[in-house]
């Protein structure tokens, strides 16, 4: 048992473990990296709705506002993807 | 459309010894979206034909509340009405390919073009050069050049990253939520147990849902960098 | 020229430059079929629109003139009817006022003559009176001077006197 387990490992070469640090990596970039948008987007969606329940003839230019703003605050996430997708195809 | 999950296919063409790869996928459909889109001006076009003081036809009324929605939305966002009138043929080209793009996908076996990284891409740069190209016509060279070392001149490292990362961000968001809508569909899919019936609500809500907000803020984007290019 | 299956984010290929003429092309397909002719025919629309309404805005105007002078007029008719209407009352009232006036003043008139007349005839009558009273006096005297005059004449005379002065008082007041 304790052979075949050390001859496993003496199997494995540096590029495996460079794969599974890159899956690895990967997964931990989109993970964490989605934590921040998603909370800046539920903020905004939040206070938009605030804004459209108090004055409801706002709505147009706030919905506009919100998305734009949402749309730019999820750069940080897309740079995340971004990363993930270097790491995982290109690395 | 033939390919396993993951795979695209792939066409090597030589041209005088120069090799040049295309993604066929792609290209064929984003031509099956032209076609639509040109099919599409075509039955808008004939509801042109009647007279100008003839009761609008429902077709016209979508064609004016289309048209109405890309103006007021150009007008609002450009601070001159010049520069909303030349880019209308544009942004409203570019939104309804984006558009027509990511519906597509809610058809079966039909992949949107916007799935693909080059065309996000190339769109992003077009923008992206565009944004330039008005600046620098409306503020003169050396105004623009300027503009990178405002406020202090030890800042145009900054500001240059900035310009470079727009593009960037701006293709790879719409790329990347048609994608991973892809890859959540494939991978429920996959699933025995959960490919019977959620994957046509899946497929509905990042086909139409996320597939429209998503053109929306492309060519909302698009407006605004070229907005703030111009302006600041 | 050979196909191979590759995998989705390799590189940046070919497609890019592909896609930007796809682009283009349909770029010029859109302005050539949808835009040119769509913008052209809104924008016909618009003016035909905006000609109307100044055409619609311009009926109104002359709607609101014509109204305006109906009303001026009417009021104009309604102002002349007024005065005419308080012209005749005057009218009616002053003739009223007049009639009223040579009414009372002929009665007036008439009274002060009746009075008059009376007066007249009353000074006639104690005239007259005082003429007969006289004469009756000098008839007596006469009389009672012309005769032998005992009690028993005197009582007789005194009787014609008073008949004969009964008697004229009785013409007179005839």
């Amino acid at each position: 048992m304790l052979q075949e387990a050390q001859s496993v490992v003496s199997q494995i070469s540096g590029a495996d473990i460079a794969t599974a640090a890159k899956y690895i990596a990967a997964g931990i970039c989109m993970g964490i990296g989605a934590i921040g948008p998603a909370i800046g987007e539920g903020i905004a969606a939040a206070h938009a709705l605030d804004g459209m329940a108090r004055q409801p003839e706002m709505e147009g230019a706030l919905l506009r506002t919100m998305v734009l703003g949402q749309a730019i605050t999820e750069s940080t996430g897309i740079y995340s993807l971004l990363i993930a997708i270097v790491l995982l195809f290109v690395v | 459309m033939f390919g396993p999950l993951g795979k695209k296919l792939i066409a090597h063409v030589s041209i005088g010894g120069f090799p040049i790869s295309f993604d066929l996928i792609t290209i064929i459909m984003s031509w099956i979206v032209i076609a639509l889109l040109v099919i599409f001006a075509l039955i808008l076009r004939r509801s042109l034909r009647q007279e100008v003081d003839e009761k609008p036809n429902r077709v016209q009324a979508l064609l004016d509340a289309l048209i109405d929605l890309i103006k007021s939305q150009l007008t609002s966002s450009f601070s001159s009405d010049r520069l909303a009138r030349e880019l209308f043929p544009f942004i409203a080209t570019l939104f309804m390919f984006i558009l027509a793009s990511n519906l597509i996908s809610v058809i079966p076996y039909f992949e949107s073009p916007t799935k693909d990284l080059n065309v996000t891409f190339s769109f992003g740069l077009l923008v992206f050069f565009m944004s330039q190209f008005f600046a620098m016509r409306r503020k003169g060279v050396g105004k623009y050049f300027k503009g990178f070392i405002e406020p202090y001149p030890f800042m145009l490292p900054l500001n240059i990253v900035g310009e470079l990362a727009r593009p960037l961000s701006h293709s790879f968001r719409l790329f990347g939520n048609m994608f991973g809508g892809a890859i959540m569909l494939s991978i429920v899919y996959i699933f025995p147990f959960t490919s019977w019936v959620i994957p046509i609500g899946l497929n509905f809500f990042y086909g139409l849902f996320v597939g429209t907000i998503q053109a929306f803020v492309f060519s909302l984007l698009a407006v605004a960098y070229i907005n703030v290019a111009v302006e600041t | 020229m050979h196909f191979e299956w590759g995998v989705v984010v390799k590189t940046l290929n070919w497609t890019f430059i592909a896609n930007l003429v796809n682009f283009a092309i349909l770029l010029y397909l859109m302005k050539r079929f949808l835009y040119k002719p769509a913008l052209a025919y809104l924008d016909r629309r618009r003016e035909l629109i905006a000609s109307r309404m100044e055409a619609a805005r311009q009926s109104e105007e002359r709607a609101e003139q014509l109204a305006a002078q109906r009303e001026q007029e009417l009021s104009a008719a309604r102002e002349q009817a007024r005065r005419t209407l308080d012209d005749a009352r005057a009218h009616a009232e002053e003739i009223v006022n007049a009639s009223k006036g040579t009414a009372r003043q002929e009665g007036e008139r008439i009274i002060t003559e009746a009075q008059r007349q009376i007066e007249q005839e009353r000074e006639q009558m104690k005239e007259d009176l005082r003429r007969s009273y006289a004469e009756i006096a000098v008839l007596g005297a006469s009389r009672v001077l012309n005769r032998e005059v005992n009690l028993s004449d005197h009582e007789r005379l005194l009787n014609e006197l008073l008949l004969e002065v009964d008697d004229e008082a009785l013409r007179m007041r005839q």
